[in-house]
């Protein structure tokens, strides 16, 4: 028996009879096996996947809700709630069967009339649904397990939008709940999936609570990712919000949680040294550090600048600082998530070798700057935000830029990113975010890629060679086609420094010895994961 | 003391306007927030209006302050929770950890201040008093760490975070909080013991305890029961002003030991801009701040039957 | 007397003979070493406190580098004799950052405590003295005391950004209802004594009672809350550093440093160390040197402060 639990009964004992009540814990040892503690990279604060299209939300709704399709470890669409699917021969109608057996957690069977009502839902909100609902003709049920879907065009990446990781991911909702207005929280978490949401017990904040669904009908196969059989060897899962690093670690150190999806690199060393601490990479699609620049208002509206940026940043300094000494990183000369098929380094030619300050800064008096102070916005309680700031901050200070820097939250910041007026009216130059290596694979999800200027996202690039290779990348009818249309993306956007990658990093997950079955992945996967006790 | 009653009314008020109309100006956006990365301008202020947060102040201000009248502190934009729900959640831990602390406090610091007062310029006095002054020179997060390392990771006695709710055993929930009440009451105790040290001395001085003195009435008894009872009001005053020092360090003291309480609640909702919720905690603080002023305040006519109101 | 006095008088007055000395001259006995030998906190603490000053402002001569300069390729390497505190998570010399910090955290401590004393001074005498004021400006202040120091001061940073004055403006304002209060409760105490009511029975006006009788009377028990509040606003400014409303990261203080260090504390303890120490001791001597001045000055306020 360790210590503490010996000090509890001899101290619980006196205090306890002296009181007269009696210290049960709440659940017995055995009981306390089928339980998995687990620490979430961010709050739980809604629970609406299609509404709230942040990542801890999306990874909570993964267990509550299933999905018509999902994704396999090499991020190939594979069937989850389908049967079968049918198209036709100018690829033009899609006819897709359900599975028998599916519940929803009130005991609903899930119906063709479900899914076509989330369906809608989710195209509202969602970048290739949106494309899909602009090529559609009809999309409807067409008995209770069967539903048809019409278009005007072939998309040949239906089922990828259908099974793909990138938020919003497709799930599938009982009709009178996915009939709520897609910008709108809805109110009741009814699911389709392996586990029920234990609403009464949820702490906005601070603890979320997940319970097997026993009625979960898995499909009979081994689960890989999002696809595969969801099999759940756990009663129950807590999700326990901790908001500061040194209290995780310590937690997961001394048995008080079991797994912790987002440990920080310079604790892990400490973390390995445990005996009962497990330590691994997360997930090797890792993340994109993103520095966006402002190409509506001066300095950065000119290319030279921006190129002046490029020919002096140092990834290098950037990873370190959002990764520490690991071998976590790797630079990136180019857009598109390193190990993947796509991945292209055309035209990252500027981002490699040494830097050279002269040259950028000869640059940066070309495009005409001359002193002016320029905002960044740098959101100071996300980890890699703050750090990649400051590196900023010191470069363009080497740059002789006159930084005006704004120190402020992400709340602020992303409304102060939403704004097209100059920086001297509540407008900004510079600001800094990453994204999940999962998105960044190709374009269709990669919102951040685009340059159709005002409708582009915040920085509203401009290039139309960029535009124009995204096209022939959907047009393009196999790999090889493919490839080529990224590689010339590749080049295109860094020619225009559509913005600045800061480099590509990984990051860690840290579990419990007698936790097993934890793989690596864009999401944490709670299926096929067991405690021992 | 109805006078006294009606007369905190209008401080909420003023609280009331005055947080209002701090967050009316706040740049920050939480419809941008909750769009999420991948929305466009239209989709932001889409989500803008179904939260209502397009229409002008004195609406804004003058249907919330409707509402509380009629017992309903609306629903926070983030979670989509009645903010009364979400706070009376969270309340139990706060309190417990500030009732604690209070206890620990007054129980730990008391005695010093008697003993150093009884003991005054010597050593022992000097001692304790320098001891109190570090109390509230080191910053809370700092003692919290350093208790959390040595009590619970390094020598195991106590958990290192997490609260257990009282309704689980007595003990559980204690042994979840000595930690973070040791740490939080740190300033609390320096205040305390200095407040009761000076006290003393002043009532210490008095006639009448030398007469009890002469009437052999033992020591003990002189310093707790007699000189400490007419020392008693500027003690409670102090503790009563705490409790606003409290709340304060209490919202670090959640953070660094994951305790779900209302401090956390609050620095959350302030950093999201999540406006009801920010609206209805504020609320609650100052109605807090008065009820136990007004304790103290009837406190003070049993201590002092002189005070009369 | 002096001479001039003797040169300009008429000649039929003169300068009358100096008088022998009864009294030998006032001495101080012992010099400083007497005056430290009998008020100990007033010397421990100014002395501490002196040093702080001293280290802030000749922090650029004190084998100090750029605290600013980031090398993310040395980060968080331990104490040695290159770096005397080690390097924090970019890189930086934290020795550098914390004798700059001292600049910072001292700024902050002194401007609140001169704000909040200057306004609540003005506040006090205006609730003191005009009486019809007094009920509202009390229930304001009521109500600025019963929101929670922290919670306004957050509030307030997210009104605009972090920086240096955003912070000290915040905790002003949650400091000033107890300034006014202390110098309220004296205005009204002195309002009753029997020679400020022959001043005003002889006309005197009242800015010329203020001056006269009431400031001088209320300069003790007010230096006393000054040193308190400003031991008191390092500490919240550290604590706003934790929770991220602080100063920003560009401009070192203690608060912020121990802030960005925090969650390598149980691996590189040695980043929320130093500046914990530093913070500890300043305040610490602040609360002495409090202490000693007010037992100094009047020992009865130990009651009220």
């Amino acid at each position: 028996m360790n210590r503490r639990a010996f000090l509890k009964s001899v101290a619980g004992a006196g205090v306890l009879t002296a009181a007269g009540a009696l210290a049960t814990p709440a659940i017995s040892q055995r009981a306390a096996a089928r339980v998995l503690r687990f620490v979430p990279q961010a709050d739980l604060a809604n629970f609406d996947p299609i509404w709230n299209t942040q990542y801890v939300v999306r990874n909570g709704a993964a267990l509550v809700w299933d999905m018509l399709y999902g994704v396999d470890d090499k991020l190939q669409p594979r069937r989850q709630m389908v049967e079968s699917e049918q198209t036709s021969s100018d690829g033009l109608v899609w006819t897709f069967r359900l599975r028998g057996g599916l519940k929803f957690h009130d005991g609903e069977p899930v119906l063709a009339k479900d899914v076509v009502a989330s369906l809608a839902r989710w195209q509202a909100r969602d970048n290739m649904g949106l494309m899909t609902k602009e090529i559609e003709q009809e999309l409807v049920a067409v008995d209770d397990r069967t539903f048809r879907w019409v278009l005007k065009k072939p998309y040949p990446k239906l089922l990828v939008a259908l099974g793909k990781v990138g938020t919003p991911s497709c799930f599938i909702m009982p009709a009178r709940i996915a009939a709520t207005d897609p910008f709108k929280p809805i109110g009741d978490y009814i699911g389709s999936g392996p586990m029920r949401f234990v609403r009464n017990e949820w702490v906005p904040g601070a603890k979320a609570v997940f319970e097997r669904f026993a009625d979960y009908a898995p499909r009979q196969e081994p689960n890989s990712w999002l696809s595969g059989g969801k099999h759940m060897l756990l009663e129950r899962i807590e999700w326990i919000v901790m908001p500061d690093p040194a209290t995780a670690s310590a937690a997961i150190q001394n048995g008080e949680v079991d797994w912790w999806e987002t440990p920080i690199a310079d604790i892990v060393p400490v973390l390995k040294k445990n005996r009962n601490v497990m330590v691994d990479i997360a997930d090797p699609l890792g993340n994109i550090g993103s520095f966006r620049m402002n190409h509506l208002h001066p300095p950065f509206n000119d290319v030279r600048a921006r190129r002046a940026i490029l020919t002096a940043m140092s990834q290098e300094d950037y990873m370190r600082a959002v990764v520490g000494d690991d071998a976590l990183w790797k630079p990136l000369p180019g857009f598109f998530t390193p190990g993947t098929p796509l991945y292209s380094e055309d035209g990252g030619e500027i981002l490699k070798g040494p830097r050279r300050l002269d040259a950028a800064k000869r640059l940066l008096a070309d495009s005409g700057y001359s002193g002016q102070p320029v905002t960044c916005v740098v959101a100071q309680d996300l980890q890699i935000t703050k750090a990649q700031g400051e590196v900023t901050a010191d470069l363009l200070r080497k740059l002789g830029v006159n930084v005006d820097f704004a120190a402020v939250d992400w709340g602020t910041n992303a409304a102060r990113r939403a704004q097209k007026s100059p920086p001297g009216q509540g407008g900004w130059q510079m600001f800094h975010t990453w994204h999940a290596g999962a998105v960044c694979i190709d374009p269709s999800s990669y919102t951040a890629i685009r340059a159709n200027g005002d409708k582009a996202w915040f920085g509203w690039p401009t290039s139309a060679k960029v535009e124009s290779e995204i096209t022939a990348w959907y047009d393009a009818r196999n790999l090889d086609e493919e490839k080529a249309a990224i590689a010339r993306l590749n080049k295109a956007a860094i020619e225009d420094v559509v913005y600045a990658p800061t480099g590509f990093f990984l990051a860690y997950q840290a579990w419990r010895k007698n936790v097993d079955g934890i793989v690596k992945g864009p999401l944490p996967f709670f299926w096929g994961v067991s405690k021992a006790a | 003391m109805i006078r006294r009653i009606l007369a905190t009314i209008p401080v909420m008020v003023v609280v009331a306007l005055f947080v209002f109309s701090l967050l009316y100006i706040a740049p920050g956006d939480p419809a941008a927030v909750i769009a999420g990365d991948q929305a466009t301008p239209a989709d932001v202020e889409r989500i803008r209006q179904s939260l209502g947060l397009d229409r002008p102040f004195l609406i804004r201000f003058g249907e919330w302050l409707w509402h509380i009248l009629h017992g309903d502190l609306g629903t926070s934009i983030f979670t989509n929770l009645p903010v009364a729900a979400m706070i009376a959640q969270r309340v139990e831990p706060t309190l417990s950890l500030m009732a604690v602390t209070l206890v620990i406090a007054i129980c730990v610091a008391v005695p010093m201040g008697v003993v150093a007062a009884w003991q005054a310029d010597t050593l022992i006095d000097r001692a304790i008093m320098a001891f109190a002054v570090l109390g509230f020179s080191v910053p809370v997060f700092v003692v919290g760490y350093l208790l959390a390392y040595v009590f619970a990771l390094e020598l195991d006695w106590l958990p290192v975070q997490g609260y257990t709710q009282i309704s689980e055993g007595l003990w559980p929930w204690f042994e979840n909080l000595i930690l973070p009440a040791l740490a939080l009451g740190c300033v609390y105790i320096a205040l305390i013991a200095r407040i009761t040290r000076a006290s003393m001395l002043e009532v210490l001085q008095q006639d009448f305890i030398r007469t009890a003195r002469a009437k052999g009435v033992g020591q003990t008894r002189i310093l707790f029961v007699h000189a400490l009872k007419n020392a008693a009001v500027p003690i409670v005053t102090v503790i009563g002003i705490g409790v606003a020092l409290l709340i304060g360090g209490a919202v670090v003291t959640e953070t660094v030991f994951a305790i779900p309480g209302i401090g956390r609640l609050t620095v959350d909702a302030i950093l999201r801009r999540d406006y009801p919720v920010i609206q209805g905690v504020v609320l609650m603080f100052s109605f807090l701040y008065v009820l136990v002023n007004l304790l103290i305040d009837l406190l003070y006519t049993v201590l002092d039957p002189r005070i009369r109101y | 007397m002096t001479d001039a006095t003797i040169t300009t008088a008429p000649e039929l007055i003169r300068a009358a003979p100096e008088l022998p000395d009864l009294l030998p001259p006032i001495k101080l006995r012992g010099g400083i070493l007497g005056f430290a030998r009998r008020h100990p906190a007033i010397a421990i603490g100014g002395a501490l406190v002196l040093a702080m000053v001293l280290i802030a402002v000749f922090a650029p001569y004190l084998g100090t580098v750029d605290p600013t300069a980031l090398a993310p390729t040395r980060r968080t390497r331990e104490p040695s004799a290159a770096f005397w505190f080690g390097t924090d998570m970019l890189g930086r010399d934290i020795y550098s950052r914390v004798l700059y910090g001292a600049r910072v955290s001292l700024t902050v401590g002194f401007s609140v405590a001169l704000l909040a004393s200057l306004a609540g001074l003005i506040i006090g005498l205006v609730s003191g003295f005009v009486r019809w004021s007094d009920g509202i400006i009390m229930r304001v202040m009521d109500g600025m005391m019963s929101i929670p120091p922290i919670l306004l001061a957050i509030a307030l940073m997210a009104l605009t950004r972090g920086s240096v004055g955003n912070v000290i403006i915040a905790i002003t304002i949650a400091d000033i209802p107890r300034v006014s209060r202390l110098v309220r409760s004296v205005v009204l105490s002195l309002r009753e004594q029997p020679y400020v009511d022959a001043a005003i029975a002889a006309g005197t006006r009242t800015p010329m009672i203020i001056l006269r009788h009431i400031l001088p009377n209320t300069v003790a028990p007010m230096t006393v809350q000054a040193t308190y509040v400003c031991a008191s606003a390092m500490i919240v400014e550290a604590i706003l550093s934790f929770i991220g409303a602080g100063t920003p990261p560009t401009i070192p203080s203690w608060g912020n440093i121990m802030a960005e260090g925090r969650a390598l504390w149980q691996v590189k303890p040695y980043i929320v160390f130093f500046p914990a120490v530093f913070l500890s001791v300043t305040v610490l001597a602040v609360n002495l040197l409090g202490d000693g001045l007010r037992d100094a000055l009047d020992p009865r306020l130990a009651k009220r402060l």
